[in-house]
């Protein structure tokens, strides 16, 4: 079952929301996560009731699928940002808002709503925070529940809710009503186990997830490689969760390059979704390596391919036959990806027998070093004649003897009767060795 | 005119024809997998030509800006042959290669009873792997071949959408017409199916679900007929419009079920593993 991405319309903070929504669309997400504020469904706008209206009509046009983000940063208070939350004096105010969000995403058919505890005030004590937060989640969670919308609550690192033990404990306090938004950045930044481990963990309680990248420690959104999320295991926990709900991207800090950002992060998703799935495939059936392979290029895209195909090669245990099969009936694409994953001497010689500088180059690497030094020096021979450079010859300079640099100093004055030159990473290296 | 062969055997054609057909305006074509004149008697022999139709033949036609697919299968004819039907264990393989769009050539030769099992099997194949269908109606007992062909597409519950019968002539198109399968026609020099004659079935069946091919090979045949049926077309009244849906449009729509078709040439390497087509060089 495949996951239904989104996009946070926060990361389109520069586009007015039917615009937001065209691009979106247009670019094959399935839905939205709509952050409302002061630009995109203002919930104070005296005509709101008509936007709610128009955009569920836009919504509906385009197919998507939405839930309401609440995590607008000035729209109560245009001094303090996020304020006032459930912590505040004036908690109250935080709470109307809530209540209307709900509003708005019931009449928007919305999957969710979302929404956080906020940072304690230094002068209010842990014990009288979670007090606080416990009465105003009862109060927006029963309020949510009248009106059949789902109520998502957010861990965000920093507040007084931030990891999945403390959203745990206020649902002990509030009730199962109380719902649970994960952000799969927020598991990398303080999750004390693995992001795909915390997948697992909320897959039960999930109704809403956002994605993005993060580094360990950090709270900061990245775009998808940025960080240190290894997302095809993650993506394949989250379907195996049996979640069905968005996924939405979560940059609010991109709105500058949305629509580039929003392409690039789809095809990132989709691509560590297949692999994903390849993997998980290849667990309980490791002969589909052999179809997994050649698909894998427009899976995940050119650039991607070489990786992917060395990760699937590398999840499976291949005897030599296996591998030679492989090698055999791949184009020279996967060939070259088997020679960098399970290399063994008969393909190295195989490759090194060619005439393509990707596959010449693939065998002197790491997968030469069970060769003969015969052969060996043959192939780096034949690399410096096809205009290799030698720095993609492994272990050169401890491999490298006074035979090779016969052979190339052979080589030189054959083109210099030919009256042409040799590479100059070639001739410092017979330099080196005479 | 743009013009995209959904039949063509480059194989057996010489570089020349590649740029006759460039010059033609043949920006596209597909290969199907069939048997080579001379009898194979392995499966290894399959599956070099396979890795040709993969690797040599697409670089060929990237020097002419030519977008080369290929189809993949134990074609009818060697489904009899026992020592080649082990190849039908290696085709997933080759269904999952990023330029191959469907399954073909398959169906009948002479309709034995191995042929029956080889063709159904390979439409299983073609729902398993995604991909469109090309079937082959036979040379001899043309119009039983034909609707037995129909009969075993629709006991294997491939969506007829998804499958071609092809070299089809007057006495067969009808079979096909109403059956939801699209029809094709390979245009030959003397036999099968004339430019004229094309023009005729596309006045009475109209242009929906219609494929033109030269179907071109080792035999007598020219690449230039799908050109020549433009031709005709034109001088017969079509439009402009109606041309591009036959030439171009059509054998998009059909291949493109496969979600393979690249039809960007604008990376062509000047090599292939190092071999190129000049001579003199590599």
């Amino acid at each position: 079952m495949s996951l239904r991405f989104g996009y946070g319309t926060n990361g389109f903070a520069n586009h007015r929301l039917a615009d937001a929504l065209d691009v979106i669309a247009e670019l094959g997400y399935a839905g939205v996560a709509l952050t409302l504020d002061h630009a995109h469904l203002d919930p104070y706008a005296p005509d709101v009731k008509d936007q709610v209206a128009r955009t569920a009509r836009l919504l509906a046009e385009r197919e998507l699928g939405v839930v309401v983000e609440t995590g607008a940063r000035y729209l109560l208070d245009p001094r303090r940002k996020h304020a006032p939350t459930f912590l505040h004096d004036d908690a109250h105010r935080r709470v109307d808002f809530l209540k209307r969000a709900i509003d708005i995403a019931e009449g928007l058919n919305a999957e969710a709503v979302s929404f956080w505890a906020g940072v304690r005030p230094a002068h209010v004590s842990a014990e009288v925070a979670w007090q606080l937060l416990a009465e105003g989640c009862a109060e927006v969670v029963g309020y949510a529940a009248e009106r059949g919308v789902a109520a998502g609550f957010e861990p965000e690192p920093g507040m007084l809710v931030e990891t999945l033990a403390d959203w745990a404990r206020l649902r002990e306090l509030v009730g199962a009503d109380l719902k649970l938004t994960l952000d799969i950045g927020h598991c990398r930044a303080n999750e004390p186990t693995d992001v795909a481990e915390c997948v697992r963990i909320a897959g039960p309680h999930l109704v809403n997830v956002q994605i993005d990248d993060m580094r360990r420690g950090v709270h900061e959104h990245l775009e998808f490689g940025a960080g240190e999320i290894d997302f095809p295991p993650v993506l394949r926990a989250l379907a195996e969760t049996g979640y069905r709900g968005l996924v939405a991207v979560e940059l609010p800090r991109h709105s500058h390059a949305a629509p580039d950002v929003a392409a690039r992060s789809l095809t990132f998703l989709r691509a560590a979704q297949w692999l994903g799935e390849a993997l998980g495939q290849l667990a309980r059936d490791p002969a589909a390596i052999a179809t997994l392979l050649p698909a894998a290029r427009r899976r995940v895209g050119r650039a991607a391919a070489e990786d992917a195909r060395v990760r699937l090669l590398g999840a499976v245990e291949l005897t030599p036959d296996a591998a030679a099969e492989l090698y055999r009936y791949g184009d020279n694409d996967e060939k070259r990806a088997v020679l960098l994953a399970c290399p063994q001497p008969d393909l190295v010689r195989d490759a090194l027998r060619s005439n393509d500088t990707r596959l010449v180059a693939a065998a002197l690497g790491p997968a030469a070093r069970d060769l003969p030094d015969a052969e060996w020096r043959q192939g780096v021979l034949k690399s410096v004649f096809m205009g290799l450079p030698l720095s993609g010859v492994d272990g050169l300079a401890l491999r490298a003897d006074a035979e090779l640099g016969r052979m190339l100093a052979a080589l030189r004055r054959e083109r210099e009767a030919a009256g042409r030159t040799m590479p100059d990473d070639a001739v410092d290296l017979l330099e080196r060795l005479h | 005119m743009r013009i995209f062969d959904p039949h063509i055997h480059m194989t057996s054609r010489t570089t020349d024809d590649y740029e006759r057909m460039a010059a033609a305006g043949v920006r596209a074509l597909v290969e199907p997998a069939f048997w080579l004149g001379q009898p194979r008697t392995n499966p290894g022999s399959f599956t070099d030509y396979f890795d040709a139709l993969i690797g040599w033949e697409p670089f060929r036609a990237s020097q002419y800006g030519i977008a080369h697919h290929c189809t993949i299968a134990l074609n009818p004819k060697e489904a009899n042959d026992p020592r080649c039907r082990e190849v039908l264990a290696l085709l997933p393989r080759y269904l999952e290669k990023d330029r191959v769009v469907a399954v073909g050539e398959t169906g009948y030769d002479s309709m034995t009873p191995e042929e029956d099992e080889v063709f159904a099997a390979q439409l299983q194949l073609a729902r398993a792997h995604g991909l469109p269908a090309l079937v082959h109606t036979p040379h001899r007992d043309k119009v039983v071949g034909t609707r037995r062909s129909l009969d075993v597409v629709k006991e294997s519950g491939i969506d007829p959408g998804l499958v071609v019968l092809d070299h089809l002539n007057e006495p067969t198109v009808g079979e096909v017409a109403g059956s939801g399968c699209w029809m094709g026609f390979s245009i030959y020099p003397d036999t099968k199916m004339s430019p004229d004659r094309m023009v005729a079935i596309l006045r009475e069946y109209g242009l929906e679900r219609m494929l033109v091919n030269s179907a071109a090979d080792w035999g007598k045949s020219d690449p230039l007929l799908t050109l020549r049926t433009g031709e005709a077309m034109l001088a017969a009244g079509f439009s402009d419009d109606d041309v591009d849906r036959v030439l171009w449009r059509n054998p998009v729509e059909f291949y493109g079920q496969s979600g393979r078709l690249d039809l960007d040439e604008a990376d062509t390497e000047a090599t292939f593993a190092g071999n190129s087509i000049l001579r003199g060089g590599s």
